[in-house]
């Protein structure tokens, strides 16, 4: 399935055979391509961005499916070192979002840095080389850092319904979404109520003939405080970034007071429940509708969702919300577990992302041989989600325990930015080649996440979520503030590494 | 798994703007299909246990059956028609045919003011009666003459007061709701004074709350727009169509908003139809007895796949 994208205007660069690279940087989204700002901002030209796809952005250049937004405030979804003063209203749309992040790459000079068309197919360390021997689609290459930003929201998770491949009609996933296939008139299954369903849902309601939201587990959903950003705002911002700023510093501020009751004391999420279950009394009137969509576990233990039309969409006279459980597919309809059979021509699968087993890391081998997937195969373990002991020169950006469900992801990357620059400069300065955490750094480092998490609403609030990994683990959140992370981050934790320098005579400088 | 049973969510579209929220159940192939109308301020799930009781047929593929909210109930939307009447329910039902069940022979069963609707719908599309609806339940309804005319200094004072009230309960309607907010159906005055005003003494504590949250997921809107409609509804002469269909009429003894004379009136000018009063019960039979009217149905979809002339 291809979206019906325009191509980039941009061209990146081809791999030449043989090629060596200071940074490898997989994966161009938010991370990566930030990553590949500040390297330029530097005036660093040694790096090289691979890119499965044919554009930047990442999640935002994958994510076209019919109202697709972002639950963040721009002011703040947004990189601190390339503000837009222009953002057209309060929560952007991904087409707005994308077009920032390929004006922020074509500023910056990092799409002649781009190999696209480049999926990394497999990545060792060469531990006598002391290089990364990497494997593209595109090519091969040598690279004496690698850093995998990837991220966590990349490849699609399909759930595995019986007789989903014998489906009839079209079956898409909602983050490769076909935009050439009009759903008008057409009876469509949308498997899923998390972020992207409840924004799917209301953009298609008014043109098909019925939907039938297939729902698992209801959403907590509060109201979304979206307008437009008026004209004398954004000449505000440009002329005073200053301003931007503060109401940057603002929303930041406020979105933190969540983490208080999230992560601190829980009965300071009362307030945001009585709110949401306001929301949902004041939109549903339909009794068994408004059960259904009742959650049973506390707000904030999965996404709390933000929207002004999921619930009159459901509600709508032609939407239907089933709680039975889909039993199978059919050629030409789903079947639950009630023995109730609905005709669908469409299949729309809202079901999220392959995030506490992320499929970079069975790419990833070590020192050992080993990859990462196999060495986290008892839970993923970190110095500060971003090093791996065993994996020299590997860093990872969005890795584990770094994802946030209460306020802007770009915090976090640029926190962990911060980090592999500071890592980058050390061995630079110390002239080192190869720089590796420890096992201990890593059992510390674990410990600190599990006593942070203890007691947590994403632990104890009575859900499962993506948060959780199969042993019942925070692998994906950071439990606590996130000035916190950056406090742990903003600095290389020199202490918690070992060094090897480059003999002498051979040319150490790593991208600094 | 056994047999699976077919269901679809579709939204009607009336001439006039109003989208219809109905539920279709059972195989298109089946030999007939039942169409259920709701009272006022109620919605489909008025009809849940009917349904329930009806299940079976539908499962094995004897019977379609087809609920939907009336316009400004449940999940319908009002369309531009005003003021409303029961006619244009009636016009709606015929809508809900058209897109629902176009072909084949048709039951109609109503409740209350679903019961009006059907009766606009034989008074004002005659030819449907007989070649498409092949039999009507009329259940806890009436044909007309609902506000009576007042007789007390009271009653005419009521009379008088009646439209500003109504009237100001519309423009008032957001400070109406937040003011039914502060009774539930939760609440125990709540249901005492629904299960007065609606149930008779067999009624039971759960069946009560369960109409009362139906009642209350209604607007404000559909009580004060259809109470007049209601008071003007009067078919006592348009009901010679359906004189040429089986009939069944079933009326709770101890009904206060439809009294059993409304339907010995109903009985009295169709004297085919099969008139039951049932002990103990209120005006909410499709709850308190749905035995009792599944029953009825079932005579009459039995009948109307019975080859012609059997009528």
């Amino acid at each position: 399935m291809t979206s019906a994208r325009t191509p980039s205007p941009q061209v990146g660069t081809r791999l030449t055979p043989g090629q060596e690279v200071g940074v490898a940087v997989i994966g161009s989204g938010f991370a990566g391509l930030g990553l590949a700002i500040r390297l330029r901002q530097r005036g660093e030209t040694d790096f090289l961005v691979l890119e499965r796809g044919d554009d930047v952005g990442g999640t935002w250049r994958d994510n076209t499916y019919p109202g697709a937004a972002c639950d963040v405030q721009s002011h703040l979804y947004s990189f601190s070192f390339a503000p837009n003063p222009d953002w057209p209203r309060t929560y952007s749309g991904q087409p707005e979002i994308q077009a920032y992040l390929q004006a922020t790459a074509a500023r910056s000079g990092v799409y002649p840095h781009c190999v696209f068309g480049a999926e990394v197919t497999d990545a060792r360390w060469d531990d006598d080389a002391r290089r990364w021997r990497v494997r593209t689609t595109a090519g091969e290459l040598t690279a004496r850092v690698l850093v995998t930003a990837a991220g966590a929201l990349a490849d699609p998770a399909y759930p595995d319904i019986p007789g989903l491949g014998s489906f009839a009609g079209t079956v898409m996933h909602s983050a490769r979404w076909n935009g050439d296939h009009d759903l008008t008139g057409e009876r469509v299954a949308v498997v899923g109520t998390g972020a992207s369903a409840v924004q799917i849902v209301p953009a298609i309601q008014p043109q098909v003939a019925a939907v039938t939201v297939y729902q698992r587990t209801p959403a907590w959903v509060v109201p979304r405080g979206d307008r437009p950003v008026s004209s004398t705002a954004r000449r505000i911002y440009r002329r005073l970034p200053a301003a931007q700023k503060a109401v940057r510093g603002a929303l930041y501020a406020a979105r933190e007071a969540l983490v208080l009751g999230m992560a601190k004391r829980r009965e300071l999420l009362a307030p945001v429940g009585r709110m949401a279950r306001a929301h949902l009394e004041g939109q549903v009137r339909d009794p068994q509708l408004r059960a259904a969509l009742t959650p049973d576990y506390t707000i904030g233990c999965k996404r709390i969702l933000i929207s002004n039309d999921w619930y009159p969409a459901v509600s709508a006279p032609n939407a239907e919300v089933v709680t039975a459980g889909i039993a199978e597919v059919r050629p030409h309809s789903v079947v639950t577990r009630d023995g109730v059979e609905r005709p669908t021509d469409t299949i729309v699968l809202a079901t999220g992302f392959a995030v506490t087993d992320l499929p970079i890391a069975h790419r990833i081998a070590g020192r050992d041989g080993r990859t990462l997937a196999e060495v986290w195969d008892a839970g993923m373990v970190t110095n500060r989600g971003c090093t791996v002991a065993g994996f020299p020169n590997l860093f990872l950006l969005v890795g584990p325990n770094v994802g946030v469900g209460h306020t802007s992801m770009v915090y976090m990357i640029e926190s962990q930015l911060a980090y592999v620059l500071d890592a980058l400069r050390t061995m630079a300065d110390e002239r080192l080649e190869v720089l590796e955490t420890t096992p201990q750094a890593q059992e510390s480092y674990r410990q600190l996440i599990a006593a942070r998490s203890q007691g947590t609403v994403w632990l104890t609030g009575g859900c499962g979520s993506w948060y959780l990994d199969r042993h019942g683990h925070n692998t994906t959140l950071w439990p606590d503030f996130t000035f916190r992370f950056r406090r742990l981050t903003r600095r290389l934790d020199r202490e918690n590494y070992l060094g090897t320098p480059a003999p002498a005579g051979t040319r150490p400088e790593v991208a600094a | 798994m056994t047999a699976l049973v077919q269901r679809q969510v579709v939204a009607v579209r009336t001439p006039d703007g109003a989208q219809l929220h109905a539920t279709v159940e059972g195989d298109d192939s089946a030999p007939v299909t039942l169409v259920l109308a709701h009272g006022w301020t109620l919605a489909q799930g008025a009809w849940d246990d009917v349904a329930a009781e009806l299940a079976p047929s539908v499962a094995t593929g004897e019977l379609r059956l087809v609920r939907y909210d009336q316009r400004g109930h449940g999940r319908s939307t009002w369309g531009t028609t005003e003021p409303v009447s029961i006619d244009l329910l009636g016009e709606d039902l015929t809508a809900v045919l058209a897109r629902c069940a176009p072909t084949g022979p048709v039951v109609l069963g109503g409740h209350s003011m679903g019961g009006m609707t059907i009766m606009c719908l034989a008074a004002h599309h005659p030819e449907l009666i007989g070649p498409r609806v092949r039999g009507v339940a009329l259940v806890d309804t009436s044909a007309g003459e609902l506000h009576r005319t007042p007789r007390t200094a009271a009653q005419r004072l009521q009379q008088r007061l009646e439209p500003g009230l109504l009237a100001l309960a519309l423009n008032r309607g957001r400070l109406v709701e937040r003011l039914r907010r502060l009774s539930p159906p939760s609440a125990r005055a709540h249901q005492r004074f629904v299960r007065g005003l609606l149930y008779g003494a067999d009624a039971s504590d759960a069946m009560v709350r369960r109409g009362a949250e139906i009642m209350h997921a209604s607007s404000v809107r559909a009580f004060a727009v259809f109470y007049p409609a209601l008071g003007a509804h009067d078919q006592r002469d348009g009901l010679s169509a359906l004189t040429t269909v089986p009939v069944e009429v079933l009326v709770g003894a101890e009904d206060r908003l439809t009294p059993v004379r409304h339907s010995r009136q109903l009985a009295e000018v169709l004297p085919d139809a099969v008139l039951h009063v049932e002990p103990r019960c209120g005006h909410m039979l499709p709850q308190e007895r749905p035995a009792l009217v599944a029953d009825a149905l079932r005579r009459l979809l039995t009948r109307a796949v019975e080859p012609s002339g059997a009528r």
